[in-house]
This record gives structure tokens, sequence and C-alpha cells, in this order.
């Protein structure tokens, strides 16, 4: 595991003993995906629903912490099996959610995949106020650290 | 790990989604400013200048005190906080479930071997 996130992206990265199309499955099989995505009390996935196609929408629904229920959907951008899978994701959790872009990259070596999780655009509640964000959540940062030069 | 969170995480959203609203907490970041002093490096007309202003204040981002006829804005950059706890919450959330999907791959690699 090596997050090494900034501003309002999540990057985070693990190692797979497996292929590149195997894992490409467990992430976009309905059948799969509810047997790894979360655990009880802690996002548990129960159900999802998958149309893999470029434009094709998902879904997935379960309990949240404390039992809550929650849906995530989105729409698949890109597909590129085994080594890319781009979709949208907008949860029901948030008030005002926005939608924002998870990315998969897989890369597989001597039997070892890499799976690269991007997950961007989290705070962006309009796709024009883009801009300015990386240097605004740097600093916002450098408050929440420093607190004493509040 | 992702909780629902309704305020103060939203406000704090919401009131830093505008960018001449990011601009003015830039600005209020170097020091005080009275709000003719903010006003004056926008090309923004000064209502709507006051109208952001109003925002920030009610997500607690900007705070005002009056010194003479000036009012005077400056930067209360805690409710912040929020935002990044929040991020924090997704980074957990997503190590939590890659970690999830390692798990379940490499047991059913083992199970097809044996």
């Amino acid at each position: 595991m090596n997050p090494t996130s900034a501003s309002d992206t999540i990057i985070q990265e693990i190692a797979i003993k497996a292929p590149a199309q195997r894992i490409f499955d467990a992430l976009t099989n309905p059948g799969q995906r509810t047997k790894w995505w979360g655990a009880e009390g802690r996002f548990q996935t129960t159900h999802m629903e998958s149309d893999l196609r470029p434009g094709g929408k998902w879904m997935m629904s379960g309990n949240g912490v404390g039992g809550k229920p929650f849906t995530v959907s989105g729409e698949y951008r890109q597909i590129e099996p085994p080594r890319l899978l781009v979709f949208t994701w907008l949860p029901t959790w948030q008030e005002d959610a926005i939608e924002s872009l998870v990315r998969f990259d897989l890369e597989e070596k001597n039997g070892v995949t890499t799976v690269r999780l991007t997950h961007s655009g989290l705070t962006d509640s309009s796709r024009t106020s883009h801009k300015g964000w990386p240097q605004v959540l740097t600093w916002l940062q450098g408050y929440v650290e420093w607190p004493a030069t509040l | 790990m992702v909780t629902i969170k309704r305020n103060p995480t939203n406000t704090a959203f919401r009131a830093i989604a505008d960018p001449t609203r990011r601009s003015i907490l830039s600005l209020l970041r170097g020091r005080p400013h009275t709000v003719g002093e903010i006003a004056a490096n926008f090309r923004t007309s000064r209502p709507a200048i006051s109208k952001h202003l109003r925002l920030l204040r009610s997500a607690g981002l900007v705070v005002t005190r009056k010194d003479g006829a000036a009012r005077i804005c400056s930067l209360n950059a805690k409710p912040l906080r929020a935002v990044s706890v929040w991020l924090r919450e997704y980074e957990e959330f997503w190590s939590h479930s890659l970690r999830g999907l390692k798990n379940y791959i490499e047991a059913e690699g083992q199970k097809e071997k044996n």
C-alpha cells in the first residue's frame, strides 16, 4: 500500500499476486464485487449492477457505517480489459454529492499485478471551478496541519 | 471508510467551491482586510463581494469586527479541517477496499491450486 494523495485526488497502489484479467473481472463482475468490497459494518456491498460498456451504467448498494444503507452509482467511461477501467462515482451519503472519477490501472509483471487507484474530482463542485483547486487545497492542508498559525 | 457527514463539511465545500470566494480566502490568508480593500482586488461589484463575504461568514470561514466605520475581515480556517478529514476518510475507504480485493483474489488463487 502506497498512498500518495495530493490536493483533491486520492492515489493508492496495491500489488496482487494474480493476472490482471483476474482482477479486472473482480472489479467489474457483480457476483465477484460483492464478495470483496467492504466487510460487515464497514461499507459492506450486497448488491451490484453493471452494464459493462462505455456509457453503460453501474451501481452498488449495501450497508455502511452503523448499518446505514448506501448506494453509489455511475457510468463507465473507459474499458480496456485488462489494463484500464474508468467510471464515474456518485455517492448518496453526501448531501449535494458531486460526481467524481475513479480510475483503475492494472499493470501485470511476472505474475504480480500492480493495481493503481486514482479517485479525482472529489471536491470539484462544478467542472468550471476546477482551476485553482490544487493550490487552494495545498494551503488548506497547511492550515490544518499547523493550527498554531490560525 | 466513509461516514455520513452533513454540516459543517458541506457548507465549507459550498463556500470554497466558488473561485471568487477562494481568492478572497487567499487574500485574507496574508492579513486581515477591510471590505473595501477586498472589493478593490476584484472587478466584481461591491454588493457581489459583500454577498460572497456573507456566505463565507455563514460558513464560519471569515470573521468580521468593526473598527470605527470600517469592517475588518479575517480568516478562520478551522471549518476547512472538515474538508481535510473528509478526504482522509476517503483514503481509508479505498485502502480498505483494495486490501479486500487483494485478500479475495489471492485466497481464490490458493483455492485453485489446492
